[in-house]
């Protein structure tokens, strides 16, 4: 029993018997030399009895004791003897202030060695709970940390069950992870209602199962603990489990006899359900560390396929390319065609491991200050060779200001390319393509506008996925129909974004955005160091 | 002189020789690291053409090690580069690099730029003014003239052009530039030199959004076309 003094827990008859005895003989010796002492001595000697008593037997016996060397004092000691009557009026006072400090002393040792009891389970308590948690931070694997704390809790609230749930990871429901059963009294799995956990989880509000078989959400877990709910005892309590304001398990209790936890047993249950969470939490940590570095071990063995690939294609690749060049040099056509195809097969390899790269996420960007001019220059340079005869017209704000944007200058070069030469393919001959540079809030947007023959509302996402091909497209337009989605998926990469829109006039306008460099960033890192 | 070509795919090779026959006096091949090293400190060769993936030693070390006795322009061939390899073989000493899988002609016009580079280099150093096109620049008096009129330019415009006219068909690495123009990393390397790249297109180039003199190597730099 928590909370009480360990004194009260003896066999207190037998303690009673002892110093009944003690005061008998006392009086006995006492009273062999009765003649020789006055009240102070007697007086002395029944307060020493008294408080004895109280020391080892507690209160109750302490005031027993009091009052009957109250009696014989007054009987045996005080003139005229044999009688309750006192002679001396002066010693009524004597006889008074025995009993009141009898009294008191008692009252004071009991508090006292309460208190003593109090502090002494406490230390108690923290020991054990520092024991739990070094126990816990040591176990090598986190589940069995998480066994050890539902084992803990179980024995040391006397339940017959306590199990441990998990809040998936993506909101997947809620999984056992851990249950701590008396042996010896067999619980019936079923009767855990999984509905019930994931209620808890989902809400973080405490749910219990009565002994009457009732239900009841939303309670308190402290007072169904306690066994103090206004609709009795409860046989099951599912609490929430907490870090850090988030909801991360349900711990769940079982006591078939009704669960009634005293003042104490609660609060070492709130300390071991934190605990418990943090065991969760753990486990849950482990988890996804684990889950992390696979993936990584995955990506990197993805990598490594795709250099290998990469090397292996292209190596070939290159010397189909020189040789066909050579014999096209002799004048062989069909030469020139290999020589053709070969680079047309090249570009495709290129474009297949952009986009592998891209959906894999381990195309690392690069993101800088960039400015914008830079960046159109660029295309205009390596866009040069399919433009397919078009005009390549480009626009920038002429005024001084500074178009700047954090983005991958490569990625979003390729990703420029990509656009321009898609315009290029659906533009009507003789209609230039007008590429673009401008602010547009906290957006640096590149524009590329076609005369094409725009895209319906409902094609507008499905451009942009990989090898979609508009329906009733000639077929010499070529290209795997990789260039949007792979533009698409370096706009996301760097926290941009690719959309097209219908242009005044007829055409499309695809908008690549990134983020912009503001004139405060600007004026902050641009200053020039002269 | 010879040229140099090191690959460890015969085809490769036969590719490449084929490609540069018509410019070179002769071409000697190695199919290792070690023996590119030894051959180029034998041969003196004046051109190398540098295969990244060699079975014994990486083309990087291959580039700093020739790079410490010799001159020569390196042009690397690798199947694939991420800008970082590419700015970390600038700082090992090569002067370009090209894809595979790249064309005959394409391979010849890099080949063709760094020969005319390594030969103008010795007398450059005498030379005070540099003529592209209508644009003419004295690196003594400083001045710059466009079309016969006198351009402006501050002093860390004159320090950029400067040393990209001093290296002029050769690529600079960002840092490189920011190191030569700055010092030591100053600030926001990236962006003042975007700032005075720009500024210096707009005073300079006839259309700056389409740069012929100060080209931009995407990921990796700029450089300086003295026959755009």
């Amino acid at each position: 029993m928590i909370g009480e003094p360990r004194a009260l827990g003896r066999s207190s008859g037998r303690e009673a018997a002892i110093w009944f005895a003690i005061l008998a003989v006392v009086t006995a010796m006492m009273l062999s030399a009765r003649a020789s002492l006055n009240e102070a001595l007697v007086t002395l000697a029944y307060l020493l009895v008294v408080q004895g008593a109280s020391a080892r037997g507690g209160r109750p016996l302490g005031i027993a004791i009091a009052l009957a060397a109250f009696l014989c004092f007054d009987l045996l000691f005080l003139l005229p003897y044999g009688t309750l009557v006192v002679q001396n009026p002066l010693n009524w006072l004597v006889l008074v202030a025995f009993l009141g400090s009898s009294i008191l002393s008692a009252q004071l040792l009991y508090r006292a060695q309460a208190e003593a009891e109090v502090a002494r389970q406490r230390a108690a308590e923290v020991d054990r709970f520092a024991a739990l948690g070094a126990e816990t931070l040591n176990v090598a694997r986190s589940e069995d940390a998480l066994t050890a704390i539902a084992e803990v809790i179980r024995t040391t609230l006397h339940l017959d069950a306590c199990s441990v749930y998990m809040s998936g990871t993506d909101d997947d429901g809620v999984r056992l992870a851990i249950r701590s059963a008396d042996d010896s009294r067999p619980i019936p799995e079923a009767r855990n209602p999984h509905d019930l956990i994931e209620w808890v989880a989902s809400r973080g509000a405490a749910a219990a199962e009565h002994v009457d078989g009732t239900t009841r959400v939303g309670v308190d877990p402290a007072a169904v603990a306690a066994g103090a709910d206004s609709s009795g005892r409860a046989r099951e309590l599912m609490q929430p489990l907490r870090v850090r304001d988030r909801t991360v398990g349900v711990l769940a209790l079982r006591k078939d006899a009704g669960l009634a936890l005293s003042t104490a047993e609660v609060r070492v249950l709130e300390a071991l359900a934190y605990y418990a969470a943090l065991g969760v939490e753990r486990v849950r940590l482990a988890a996804e560390a684990e889950r992390a570095q696979s993936l990584q071990e995955a990506h990197r063995a993805k990598d490594a396929v795709l250099a290998s690939v990469s090397h292996d294609l292209r190596t070939p690749l290159t010397t189909i390319m020189g040789l066909a060049h050579e014999i096209a040099a002799d004048g062989d056509d069909r030469a020139a065609i290999i020589e053709e195809e070969a680079g047309r097969l090249s570009r495709l390899v290129a474009q297949l491991l952009d986009l592998s790269r891209i959906s894999s996420g381990s195309a690392a960007v690069d993101i800088q200050p960039n400015e914008a001019e830079d960046l159109l220059g660029a295309a205009a340079q390596q866009s040069a060779g399919g433009l397919r005869g078009h005009e390549l017209r480009i626009s920038v704000a002429s005024s001084d200001e500074l178009l700047f944007g954090r983005f991958d200058f490569s990625q979003t070069l390729r990703a420029l390319v990509n656009l321009i030469e898609n315009a290029a393919k659906y533009s009507p001959d003789a209609e230039p393509v007008d590429l673009s540079a401008y602010r547009d809030g906290a957006w640096l947007v590149f524009a590329v506008a076609d005369r094409g023959p725009g895209i319906p509302v409902a094609e507008r996402e499905r451009i942009f996925e990989p090898f979609y091909r508009a329906p009733g497209r000639a077929s010499d337009v070529g290209g795997a129909g990789l260039g949007l989605s792979i533009a698409r998926g370096i706009a996301v990469a760097e926290r941009g974004s690719l959309a097209v829109s219908d242009r005044d006039g007829g055409g499309s306008i695809f908008s690549l955005r990134v983020p912009a460099m503001s004139s405060a960033e600007l004026a902050r890192g641009g200053e020039s160091p002269e | 002189m010879p040229f140099l070509i090191v690959d460890d795919e015969p085809q490769i090779r036969r590719v490449v020789r084929n490609s540069l026959a018509e410019m070179a006096d002769r071409i000697i091949e190695a199919s290792t690291g070690r023996d590119a090293i030894d051959l180029a400190a034998a041969e003196r060769p004046e051109l190398i053409v540098l295969d990244l993936g060699l079975p014994d030693l990486g083309g990087e070390a291959v580039c700093r090690e020739i790079r410490q006795w010799s001159t020569a322009p390196i042009i690397v061939l690798s199947a694939r580069h991420s800008d970082q390899e590419k700015v970390a073989l600038l700082d090992a000493g090569a002067d370009d690099y090209i894809t595979k899988p790249f064309s005959p002609p394409e391979l010849q016009a890099r080949a063709r730029a760094q020969l005319r580079r390594a030969r103008l280099n010795p007398s450059q150093s005498a030379e005070s003014t540099v003529e592209v096109g209508d644009v003419v620049i004295d690196l003594v008096k400083p001045s710059l003239k466009k079309g016969g009129v006198v351009v402006h330019l501050t002093k860390t415009e004159w320090d950029l052009l400067r040393v990209l006219v001093r290296h002029a068909g050769r690529t600079l690495t960002h840092q490189q530039l920011f190191r030569e123009v700055w010092g030591n990393s100053y600030g926001d390397a990236q962006q003042y030199l975007r700032v005075h790249v720009r500024s210096l297109r707009r005073k300079m180039e006839s259309d700056s959004v389409r740069p012929r003199l100060i080209v931009t190597e995407p990921g990796v730099g700029y450089r300086f076309e003295r026959e755009p």
